[in-house]
């Protein structure tokens, strides 16, 4: 550990990767502000750019991206009740009353100092775990990894939000796209429809791209922009009470966000919410929460850097990504010709050590960044976004073709903006497509060596105990949650028509 | 939206959301039945190539359709969720989101209310997102003849001065700007050989 930690030191604090470490977070806390750029987006767009660098280097600035933004999303949630990330929209309930109430600094100052606390802690945490989680996976054949990715399927969809049959039908969606092209173990074109663009699948740098990015932006158009700054920082300084008020906020809500962040599909915004629900429940100034107290903004702010940083545990020990953006990061290992699991390890330590000890020097240059500097940040809300979008969408639509090198990737890019509009105006949730996109080809080869493996039969999955575990686990995740809303509703209603007949 | 305690009304769902997920069904059973045709089984029934396109096609399907009569069954309330308590914060939060309580604005006419930033009512927004992709799209189309580089300039600024109307000097410049940047990280920095059309410019 120690050896590893060594040469994780060497490589993340070389002039080279320092500077492009500060360049990521530089640009995700500018990325995390625009409202309707969220971390997802700002990887996708900016990946393009990462193309010529040494891959260590890219991936730096590319995590530095990720965990800036969930920085910079905070700003614009505390100044303008408008979130940058979906990770920070509880940040309008108590963020926003605190800079009503003149304490704008003081909630900019407590999300970056719980932020930072959680990002240390929950770095600590991902060091200690992401190797030995990689070890034990080494033991795994084609049946785990088949349950594991099934298990990642069912959480995502289980989490996906009020409605897990949107959930069902993205991630289903997102597996569906993944097989155009020529399948992977047999010879047979699918969905190519005679086009010979299509044999070798639709790019997913191209959808994302079009579903993050353009998708993003002309919701924004259509949710109409956001109103300027009215909050002022009369008061920058945090007082000792608000400071003693914070600490135990932000460690539950670190251990939370943890928590959450290790399961395959859960991520940062479940956590937010989880670790907000606790305090406004638990906590011991749970009847201040709602009206701009310091643990409305501690707790949360804490658990989504935590789970943000848990999140690549499973990304860079199973390969499987945690949460939408680290599939997109999955993206860019891919893209540079690497393989996350567990042989990263042990083939590539000065990578994987050198990403890791890269976000500790991120999250330092973050705090050092927003303690002082937010309010300058803040600034950067003011550029009308009517000049900014077309902008973006010129960006995005070069960056496709940069990565697929074809023209065809930007007609790609083209449909899956229009899908990308489609699915936030109707509230579709694109985690699970993202999920569904990355992990299809994987599922697809696990399932045909799982298959062969048994001579047809799949309950070879129940045969193992790891697999079965896993498999088990996936069936209570997906089946789970429909039974309990049932469960519940039914009890609901009971107490209803018994209140009803009282009166 | 819905309090939790109160019985839910049955309304209809908007037409666009039901014929939404009602194509997202039909794609589902195309996917099916194409599935089959690649074939779901191969010999000793182990997994084919279509198996995986008939088994995601079916999940599309059904749940498409478990999701139009949820639509119209229980439209108002939720459920299959896991947390129902994150989700009473969660429909807090959206709520507060953008409500920045502007002093300036809220005693003001109702008309006023209505506008966004980008001085729009509902009926033009719609409309700007209309003219937005079919710009996008006739940028795509011309990028045979102009090149990548320029069509999209042009886009940029097509969408600065028809969709939002902003002068015609800060737009230029900002085409210009855009154009500049593009071309020195992707051509000079990345060395990305962007089509340059039948023009042969840049």
């Amino acid at each position: 550990m120690l050896e590893n930690l060594q040469i994780g030191i060497e490589t993340a604090i070389t002039p080279h990767n320092l500077l492009w470490c500060f360049a990521g977070v530089l640009l995700g806390t500018i990325i995390g502000m625009l409202p309707g750029l969220g971390s997802a987006t700002g990887v996708a767009i900016l990946l393009p750019l990462t193309l010529g660098m040494e891959p260590v280097t890219a991936l730096i600035m590319l995590a530095g991206i990720y965990y800036g933004s969930q920085y910079g999303a905070s700003i614009s949630s505390i100044l303008i009740s408008t979130p940058g990330d979906s990770s920070s929209v509880v940040l309008t309930l108590d963020g926003y009353q605190m800079a009503r109430n003149g304490r704008a600094g003081a909630a900019l100052a407590i999300s970056a100092i719980s932020s930072f606390v959680a990002a240390v802690v929950s770095l600590i945490g991902l060091m200690a775990l992401a190797a030995p989680v990689a070890d034990f996976a080494l033991r795994f054949g084609p049946p785990e990894n088949l349950a594991i990715i099934l298990l990642g399927l069912a959480t995502i969809v289980s989490f996906a939000g009020e409605n897990m049959l949107r959930g069902i039908i993205m991630a289903a969606a997102g597996l569906l796209i993944s097989m155009v092209g020529v399948a992977s173990g047999f010879a047979t074109a699918r969905f190519t429809f005679g086009s010979v663009n299509l044999l070798s699948g639709l790019g997913f740098i191209a959808i994302l791209i079009g579903v993050f990015a353009i998708g993003e932006v002309l919701h924004q158009i259509h949710r109409g922009g956001e109103k300027p700054i009215k909050a002022t920082f009369r008061d920058l300084l945090i007082t000792k009470s608000e400071l003693r008020r914070s600490v135990a906020p932000a460690l539950r809500g670190t251990g939370l966000g943890f928590g959450l962040g290790t399961l395959p599909g859960a991520g940062a915004t479940l956590a937010s919410f989880m670790s907000y629900g606790v305090e406004r429940s638990f906590g011991k100034f749970k009847k201040q929460v709602g009206k701009g107290a310091v643990e409305g903004v501690a707790a949360p702010e804490a658990s989504n850097n935590a789970a943000a940083n848990a999140s690549f545990i499973p990304t860079l020990a199973l390969g499987i990504p945690g949460s939408g953006t680290t599939a997109i990061l999955l993206g860019a290992f891919v893209i540079f010709g690497i393989q996350p699991g567990p042989l990263l390890f042990e083939q590539q330590p000065e990578l994987v050590w050198g990403l890791l000890v890269s976000f500790f020097v991120g999250n330092l240059i973050l705090l050092v960044l927003n303690l002082p500097l937010a309010p300058v940040f803040a600034q950067i809300l003011r550029v009308p976004y009517s000049y900014l979008y077309p902008i973006i969408l010129l960006m995005s639509l070069v960056g496709a073709f940069a990565i697929g090198n074809t023209s065809f990737a930007l007609w790609v890019v083209f449909g899956a903006g229009i899908l990308g509009y489609f699915m936030k105006r109707f509230d579709f949730p694109a985690a699970p497509m993202v999920l569904g996109l990355v992990l299809g080809p994987l599922l697809e080869k696990y399932l045909v060596q799982t298959s062969a493996l048994g001579q047809g039969n799949l309950l070879i999955l129940f045969h193992g105990p790891i697999s079965a575990t896993f498999t088990i686990a996936a069936i209570v995740a997906f089946v789970g949650p429909p039974v309990a809303g049932l469960i519940r509703r039914r009890v609901r209603a009971g107490k209803e028509i018994r209140e009803t007949a009282k009166v | 939206m819905t309090s939790k305690s109160e019985a839910p009304a049955r309304t209809r769902p908007p037409t666009s959301d039901v014929v939404g997920t009602a194509i997202l069904a039909a794609v589902g059973a195309f996917a099916l039945v194409m599935g089959f045709g690649y074939g779901f089984l191969e010999e000793g029934g182990k997994v084919g190539p279509g198996f995986l396109p008939v088994v995601t096609g079916g999940f599309i399907l059904v749940a498409s359709l478990a999701e139009i009569t949820r639509m119209y069954l229980t439209h108002g309330q939720r459920g299959g969720s896991l947390m129902d308590f994150t989700e009473d914060i969660e429909e807090e939060a959206n709520a507060a989101i953008g409500q920045t309580a502007d002093p300036e604005t809220e005693g003001s006419s109702e008309s006023t209310q209505q506008r966004d930033t980008f001085g729009r009512t509902a009926s033009p927004r719609n409309r700007a997102i209309v003219k937005v992709f079919g710009i996008l799209l006739a940028a795509l189309l011309v990028m045979p003849w102009l090149g990548l580089l320029l069509s999209l300039t042009a886009m940029v600024l097509t969408v600065v001065l028809w969709v939002e109307r902003k002068p015609l000097l800060p737009s230029v410049l900002m085409a210009a700007g855009a154009l500049a940047g593009a071309y020195l990280i992707f051509v000079q920095a990345l060395g990305v050989p962007l089509p340059q059309g039948a023009l042969g410019l840049i």
